[in-house]
């Protein structure tokens, strides 16, 4: 059985999250290394005559932050296709994670509340993270980069879900 | 249906007991500035009447702004000077009632009361202090409105008729305890330390390492067994009952309908003898961190012949097919992530509960019934994928019992996973069907109709 096979359920249709959510990534890790190269570019500038020899090794923090940037633009549009939720007949499915993948099974009466959070730059991208609560804090399950409206939409159909199929603690 | 009740208050001698608290627990942290053999600080003892004057003012102020109101749907903890704050407990979301007699407390005849509700870590509710003789009323009051009963306040409440289940002897947990693992690791610590000590330190010095090893031991035991004496736990109509306690008493009530799960603990030398531990999940007891304790509010049964344990794990979870259900177990190929404890592992499911056992060491194993799982978890690493395995994870909520089973084959922890969600989903309609079925106990028609709500007021965001 193949890897995606594994991963998904036998009923429920998967609706993956926002693209915008590896572009965003992507752009954070190109900021932070644009800092360590200018970083670089400083300490070149101030101490180059003072290390003979091993001056070469002020430039360290900008290649460790082109290094990253180049991962991260190769990690994140995998990672963000990795991440996905189905809702199915009784239960809320999340998967997600490429090295470490996970899924976890919800049912909607468990669900003691539905978190939406977002920050500046995640609002400005226009997505926001759901998070589902039961009575077990191992639940956790996480989504990142649902678009602000599907995570409205998201949010008010679990609450109604869960209250329908209320099954106490 | 009672009219709009009144608000009661705490009683009086509240405020005194709080600054003698105060004062213990000053007392309790000057015990090593003042025993400093070099330089003894006699003049810190000053700050034990400071404290004790501290006390009593904070708990006189304390108790003249806290009021405890009691209506057809809740009860109301008011307190709070500059700071009001109002604590709601709606009865539908009880989870259990203490009733605690520290040992200061019970000299005067007065308990603390604790309430649990679910979820969070601000779940626990503490009203202290009332007469042991209230804190009963109105743990029975809770108790029965949380079933659903209509008393009204000043109705009298119903004396339940109690069984006892199991009495653990003092000298049972006394052996225990010196059998123990954790028992036998500190003695070995102190002897460690003091054979170390008894090399660098000459004359008065070695007094300094003496007395924390002798203390660190005895301490353990100590505490164990005045926490413990006449462990004793009882059934009745609205729920299983643990009372314990030498010197501080204590008291708990679980409805039966709130067990979450069980855990069977036992202990490499204790299997020996066929003795047994018993954990319990309750949500909103939460973690409880050390290992070692055995005094906390989550142990069922601190020390126990297993059929004995085995007698209260039917009570609380009934399962007429216990043992006769599939099997899964990890293949030999997960012996990479556990050498040994690989052959140890296994998961059981039957029609209402699911079992999993693990550990070589320390056997445990944990039993949740279906209509009780949160949530399931399907998870694999990149080691994992590599050999075809996958772990599988039923969540219950934070406790002591952790029901998982890592490294399955990959395709029948997947099979596994959807299984139990299918079993939960059935087992939670049967239930909503028929709570006979799924409390299986005395009185269980009375739950029918404990649901708690999840209102909008729940969501943030």
């Amino acid at each position: 059985m193949a890897r995606d096979d594994l991963f998904t359920s036998p009923e429920g249709n998967w609706t993956p999250v926002s693209a915008r959510l590896a572009t965003a990534r992507g752009l954070i890790a190109s900021l932070v290394s644009l800092v360590l190269v200018a970083v670089s570019v400083a300490l070149w500038l101030l101490l180059a005559d003072l290390m003979d020899g091993w001056a070469w090794t002020l430039w360290a923090p900008g290649a460790i932050g082109i290094a990253l940037a180049t991962w991260v633009w190769w990690w994140a549009p995998r990672n963000r296709r990795s991440w996905g939720y189905a809702e199915a007949e009784d239960d809320f499915l999340v998967r997600g994670g490429i090295l470490f993948r996970r899924l976890v099974v919800v049912p909607y009466g468990r669900m003691q509340f539905v978190d939406v959070t977002s920050g500046p730059l995640a609002r400005a991208f226009g997505f926001a993270t759901v998070t589902l609560h039961t009575a077990s804090t191992s639940t956790a399950a996480a989504i990142p980069g649902v678009p602000l409206d599907e995570a409205a939409r998201l949010r008010n159909r679990l609450t109604e879900l869960g209250e329908s199929h209320g099954a106490g603690v | 249906m009672a009219p709009a009740s009144e608000a009661h208050r705490t009683h009086p001698l509240s405020a005194l007991l709080q600054g003698l608290l105060w004062g213990a627990a000053i007392v309790a942290g000057l015990v090593w500035q003042v025993l400093d053999f070099d330089d003894p600080n006699w003049w810190a003892l000053a700050a034990v009447p400071v404290g004790f004057v501290a006390g009593v003012v904070a708990g006189y102020v304390g108790w003249f702004f806290t009021r405890y109101v009691i209506d057809e749907q809740e009860i109301r903890i008011e307190r709070g000077v500059l700071f009001k704050s109002s604590r709601r407990i709606p009865f539908e979301r009880l989870q259990s009632v203490d009733i605690n007699e520290p040992l200061v407390a019970r000299l005067v005849g007065l308990a603390e009361l604790t309430i649990e509700m679910a979820g969070g870590s601000e779940s626990r509710t503490r009203l202290q202090f009332v007469t042991l003789a209230e804190a009963r009323r109105l743990r029975r009051l809770l108790l029965a409105r949380a079933h659903g009963s209509e008393l009204a306040e000043g109705d009298p409440v119903p004396v339940e008729h109690r069984r006892i289940l199991h009495v653990v002897p003092p000298d049972q947990v006394i052996i225990g305890t010196l059998l123990s693992l954790d028992f036998i690791v500190t003695v070995l610590a102190a002897l460690g330390s003091l054979a170390f000590g008894l090399f660098t330190e000459t004359g008065w010095a070695v007094l300094g390492v003496l007395i924390p090893a002798v203390w660190g031991v005895s301490q353990m035991i100590l505490n164990r067994i005045v926490a413990q004496w006449n462990f004793t736990v009882s059934r009745g109509d609205r729920g299983l009952r643990i009372e314990r306690g030498l010197l501080s008493r204590s008291s708990q009530t679980i409805p039966y309908d709130r067990v979450q799960g069980i855990a069977v603990v036992e202990p490499l030398i204790w299997r020996r003898f066929g003795w047994a531990r018993l954990d319990v999940d309750v949500a909103g007891y939460g973690v409880v961190t050390d290992e070692s304790g055995g005094i906390s509010s989550t142990t069922l049964l601190p020390i126990a012949p297993r059929d004995a344990a085995d007698r209260l794990v039917d009570v609380l979870i009934p399962d007429p097919e216990r043992g006769h259900g599939d099997r899964v177990a990890p293949p030999p190929r997960s012996r990479l992530f556990a050498p040994i404890g690989w052959r140890f592992r296994w998961l059981g499911s039957t029609r209402s509960t699911v079992t999993t056992g693990t550990g070589w060491i320390t056997r445990r194993r944990a039993i949740v019934p279906h209509h009780k799982v949160q949530s399931v978890e399907f998870s694999q690493g990149p080691l994992q994928r590599r050999l075809g395995l996958a772990s599988v994870e039923v969540h219950t909520p934070d406790g002591p019992v952790s029901a998982a089973i890592p490294h399955l084959d990959a395709l029948e922890a997947r099979r596994v996973t959807f299984e139990q969600v299918e079993r939960s989903r059935l087992a939670r309609r049967s239930t909503a069907a028929d709570v006979a079925l799924g409390g299986g106990v005395e009185g269980a028609d009375e739950l029918a109709g404990v649901q708690p709500p999840l209102g909008q007021d729940d969501l943030l965001g």
